[in-house]
């Protein structure tokens, strides 16, 4: 029974040596992390993909009971409530009369012109399994992944507003990052004065505007959309209004709703395709040749 | 108190694991999706912290390297560089148990938030270097400062509920050795 105390030395150098290695060893993967970032972050998706969606049948319920009793606290203020939404339900049944006829005339003006929307422009609806566990990080985790064929790129939306960016893809989960998250940059025009802009996201609940050209010509309640430059995004999604902070800067106050985050939509989206090649349209091959020939000479 | 079972030391050893592996679930609750909110305190680094002081031989170095990894790639941070900093901090508190174990908690509650707050500086010191976006100053303090806070409590939930304790006098370790 009585060994020597030395068999348990927690400084002995057997000890000393492997504590050393692991050290080593995370030392290690965070260097080959810096250097080569997309494999690694593609072993991150993979081991995501292993785990988290184990945990989904134990993530399911727990969440729900915790809504659930978030929802039981407002039940107490259920009458003001009630007031409040009256009054808004009338001044929506006024704007729902608007947005009828809007609509209305926006199907005639469509018509009229022949319009097509971009058939490819279509979507596939994921449910958020997780999200990033850290107030540093706004991301989320989609269960769909290459498997649905979901492209690293593509921009996510709720009902309304744009959402952020598909970023690591598995096999059946890919993470999206938010437009608030800090390494989001988003290419925008303000409608409707038609400046460019950049969302950039500060990890705040409504990231600022960079590089606006001229702030004169943007007034709170503006609407951000997605520009499609750089070729990321479609053209034309919606993102938010425009609101100025207190201290002057302007900001995007987002369409989509961040507080609770469960379907999201995927928009597949196929590249622009860029336009090359100059007014060639109208003249013939043969005077087209001669052209060539002679700028050549 | 212990008995020198070899079969308690591997139970105790799965039963840490899946201690982290419950506080790494429970981060991931798509519960705030928006950005604010609670800032909670590092539990996994609280936990790791207090068992590595009360019985080094439930939390070997490699076990403690596996988890903090974990941690770091399902919770987003850049992998390895977290785990190793924490790593360091648990085992310098396991090199020093023996002493701790004599000592008042005071002293053992003034250690362990120096390594807590040695760890949160070396972290920014160490993206710094590397180049990487630091994420902001003022949550990250108060991350580190409600995980200092934090402590004692996790150190009371470890003794009361989870009957992790300092050897005394008398007791048995886990290769049978009285103490």
């Amino acid at each position: 029974m009585a060994k020597d105390r030395n068999s348990v030395d927690y400084g002995g150098p057997l000890r000393r040596l492997i504590l050393a290695v692991l050290i080593l060893c995370l030392a290690g993967t965070f260097l080959l992390w810096r250097i080569d970032s997309p494999r690694v972050e593609r072993f991150r998706a993979q081991v995501t993909d292993a785990i988290v969606p184990n945990m989904d049948w134990a993530m399911a319920p727990v969440t729900g009971t915790i809504n659930l009793f978030r929802d039981f606290q407002s039940y107490r203020r259920i009458a003001e409530q009630n007031a409040e939404l009256r009054r808004e339900l009338r001044q929506m049944e006024a704007w729902k009369e608007a947005a009828l006829q809007l609509e209305q005339e926006n199907a005639r003006l469509l018509d009229l012109n022949n319009v097509r929307l971009d058939p490819r422009l279509t979507y596939i609806t994921g449910v958020v399994l997780a999200d990033s566990g850290s107030p540093f990080r706004q991301s989320v985790l989609l269960n769909v992944g290459a498997r649905d064929g979901i492209v690293e790129g593509w921009a996510t939306m709720d009902g309304l507003g744009l959402v952020g960016r598909i970023s690591g893809v598995a096999q059946n989960t890919s993470r999206v990052i938010m437009v608030t998250d800090a390494s989001s940059r988003v290419p925008a025009v303000i409608q409707p004065s038609g400046q460019k802009a950049i969302i950039a996201g500060d990890n705040t609940a409504a990231p600022p505007i960079d590089f606006l050209e001229n702030p004169d010509l943007v007034r709170p309640g503006d609407l951000v959309i997605t520009s499609g430059d750089g070729g990321v995004f479609p053209a034309g999604l919606l993102i938010g209004q425009v609101a100025e902070d207190p201290g002057g800067r302007l900001r995007v106050r987002p369409a989509a709703d961040f507080e609770r985050l469960e379907f999201l939509r995927v928009l597949r989206h196929y590249g622009t395709e860029p336009v090359s090649d100059t007014a060639q349209v109208l003249t013939g091959t043969e005077a087209l040749v001669a052209q060539d020939q002679e700028a050549s000479e | 108190m212990s008995e020198p079972s070899p079969s308690r030391l591997w139970v105790m050893r799965a039963a840490f694991a899946g201690l982290v592996m419950a506080l790494i679930f429970f981060h991931l609750l798509p519960l705030q999706t928006a950005t604010g909110g609670w800032i909670w305190p590092d539990l996994i680094l609280a936990f790791a912290l207090a068992w590595s002081v009360r019985r080094p031989d439930y939390v070997p170095a490699a076990l403690l390297a596996a988890v903090f990894l974990m941690a770091d790639l399902l919770l987003q941070r850049p992998p390895g560089l977290w785990a190793a900093l924490a790593l360091v901090a648990c085992t310098q508190m396991q090199m020093r148990a023996r002493s701790l174990r004599d000592a008042t908690l005071s002293t053992e509650l003034v250690s362990a938030a120096a390594w807590i707050i040695g760890v949160g500086i070396g972290y920014r010191i160490a993206l710094a270097i590397f180049l990487i976006d630091t994420p902001a100053l003022v949550p990250s303090a108060i991350q580190i400062m409600v995980t200092v806070l934090a402590y004692p409590l996790v150190v009371a939930v470890t003794h009361a509920l989870m009957g992790v304790r300092k050897l005394a006098p008398g007791d048995f370790d886990s290769t049978g050795a009285r103490v």
